[in-house]
């Protein structure tokens, strides 16, 4: 008989207990009246608007600023800025999300940015997709820097030699060749921005039907005590989450598939 | 012509470069013979201005380029493993540095004829040979009308029965040019079969040499006390 190591043992049952159980116990507990007043709730469906788009344009933000990382990365990494900018890259990772939200009130709230509106750009959605972007960047960049490191030099070597300059041979041969990591930058920047919750409520509020995101609406129902409708709204993020992740794996089996044809 | 003069280079405490002079008349393909990691590399990046040197010129004609980024040279390069752009075809590659205003149309279909290019342009690179890859990357660095062309190791991938085709028609279409051709390799044999003179690279500098047998005694010498 097959001796079963200690890792099977120990991970399993743990794996079940500690990820799959949770999950399992959200969608257990969705019902039918829930759903019908969660989905009959204009904010509801506000909050999942204003998830969408915030998180779409933190996710291109933290793609257009992995590139320009990745820039840096490939033609200027001896720099103080690629050093500082690859070191800042894991800060937002270890930092509270709290603190990075009361940072950003700080920067752009009404104390410096007091000339555009009373709160600056505190509680707007600027400021939820600024607080998503925070704590997504790091990832499109660590993403975009990886695919960089696969690069073969010497195409960029030869592209200079031909006649482009550091930002040509950028656009014509690096940036069509991270494709694939741009794509998964983006998707990774995208379901991490609709997670996030504690640098959203610091920065950008939970204005119901303004501000308010998928995730504050969940915190919002709980603290009302309208259980079935936090339960019904995580589910559908749950959704959401299951939605991103399959498209993931789905567009990273092609590009393998393409990669062994080529 | 193509000089470089009394180039050093080092990488930290490493000399890799210890006073390399080189030069190449229009019309003449000389062969830079030396063992893997002697520095011929350190050498042709320097060259391409890619890596600064630490010390020395780089002139082409009576022009002083040591200062100039790769894009400014007009030094048409072929690298070792050619490094065709992936996500292009063939033709896309060759017509690559039009878009910078180098070339023209006109010599695009010349190249193409001449390298016997012409059913693989709309293929993508890795569709191609190792010895069709060599002939794209030639041409793509011929279209770019280069004052010089320097070429690494370029048919790396070629076996040895098709580098007996593949060197003569490379040398005649070089001579063709006449431009100063630096051709780097690190395989006597080879730099018979195309060179017009040759150079050896030993302990950091380079020497010119009579024959490419001459380039074989040394580094044979050079292998048996590095003890391969």
């Amino acid at each position: 008989m097959r001796k079963v190591s200690i890792w099977e043992v120990l991970f399993v049952p743990l794996f079940f207990l500690l990820i799959v159980y949770p999950i399992l116990a959200i969608i257990g507990n969705v019902t039918i009246e829930g759903m019908i007043k969660t989905f009959d709730d204009p904010i509801f469906w506000d909050s999942v608007k204003n998830t969408l788009i915030t998180a779409f344009f933190a996710a291109l933000l933290g793609v257009l600023m992995a590139l320009g990382f990745g820039y840096f990365y490939i033609f200027h990494p001896g720099t103080i800025i690629y050093k500082i900018a690859d070191f800042m890259n894991d800060l937002p990772i270890a930092l509270p999300h709290t603190v990075a939200g009361l940072a950003l009130l700080l920067a752009f709230g009404r104390n410096m940015f007091g000339f555009i509106g009373p709160t600056g750009l505190a509680f707007t959605l600027i400021a939820v997709v600024l607080a998503m972007f925070f704590v997504s960047y790091p990832l499109a960049a660590r993403t975009i820097a990886s695919a960089a490191e696969e690069i073969d030099k010497e195409q960029i070597s030869v592209a200079r030699t031909l006649g482009d300059t550091p930002p040509k041979a950028y656009r014509r041969v690096v940036i069509p060749l991270l494709g694939e990591a741009i794509f998964s930058g983006f998707v990774l920047s995208f379901s991490r921005s609709i997670s996030e919750f504690a640098a959203v409520i610091m920065f950008g509020g939970n204005v119901p039907g303004m501000t308010q995101v998928l995730a504050s609406y969940v915190f919002t129902k709980v603290e009302e005590g309208e259980v079935s409708m936090a339960v019904t709204a995580s589910a559908f993020c749950i959704l959401l989450s299951l939605m991103l992740v399959i498209v993931l794996r789905l567009r990273g089996r092609l590009h393998a598939r393409s990669a062994e044809s080529a | 012509m193509l000089e470089a003069q009394n180039l050093h280079k080092s990488f930290s405490a490493h000399q890799v470069l210890k006073g390399v002079s080189i030069s190449v008349n229009p019309g003449e393909i000389q062969v830079l013979i030396g063992l893997n990691g002697c520095g011929k590399t350190t050498l042709q990046r320097i060259l391409t201005g890619i890596l600064d040197p630490d010390q020395g010129t780089v002139s082409i004609g009576s022009v002083d380029i040591t200062g100039l980024p790769p894009e400014d040279r007009r030094i048409g390069y072929v690298p070792q493993h050619t490094a065709l752009f992936k996500h292009l075809s063939v033709r896309e590659n060759i017509l690559y540095p039009l878009q910078n205003g180098r070339g023209s149309e006109e010599t695009f279909h010349k190249i193409v004829k001449l390298l016997s290019l012409e059913p693989y342009l709309d293929w993508k690179p890795h569709k191609l040979s190792g010895g069709y890859r060599a002939r794209a990357a030639l041409a793509r660095a011929l279209v770019s009308a280069p004052r010089v062309m320097l070429l690494d190791e370029p048919i790396t991938e070629v076996d040895r029965a098709k580098k007996e085709y593949i060197l003569p028609l490379f040398r005649d279409v070089l001579l063709q040019l006449h431009i100063p051709v630096l051709y780097i390799t690190h395989d006597p044999w080879e730099a018979g079969q195309i060179g017009t003179s040759f150079s050896v690279m030993k302990d950091g500098v380079v020497n010119r040499i009579d024959s490419p047998e001459e380039a074989f005694a040394l580094i044979r010498e050079q292998a048996r006390s590095n003890g391969e």
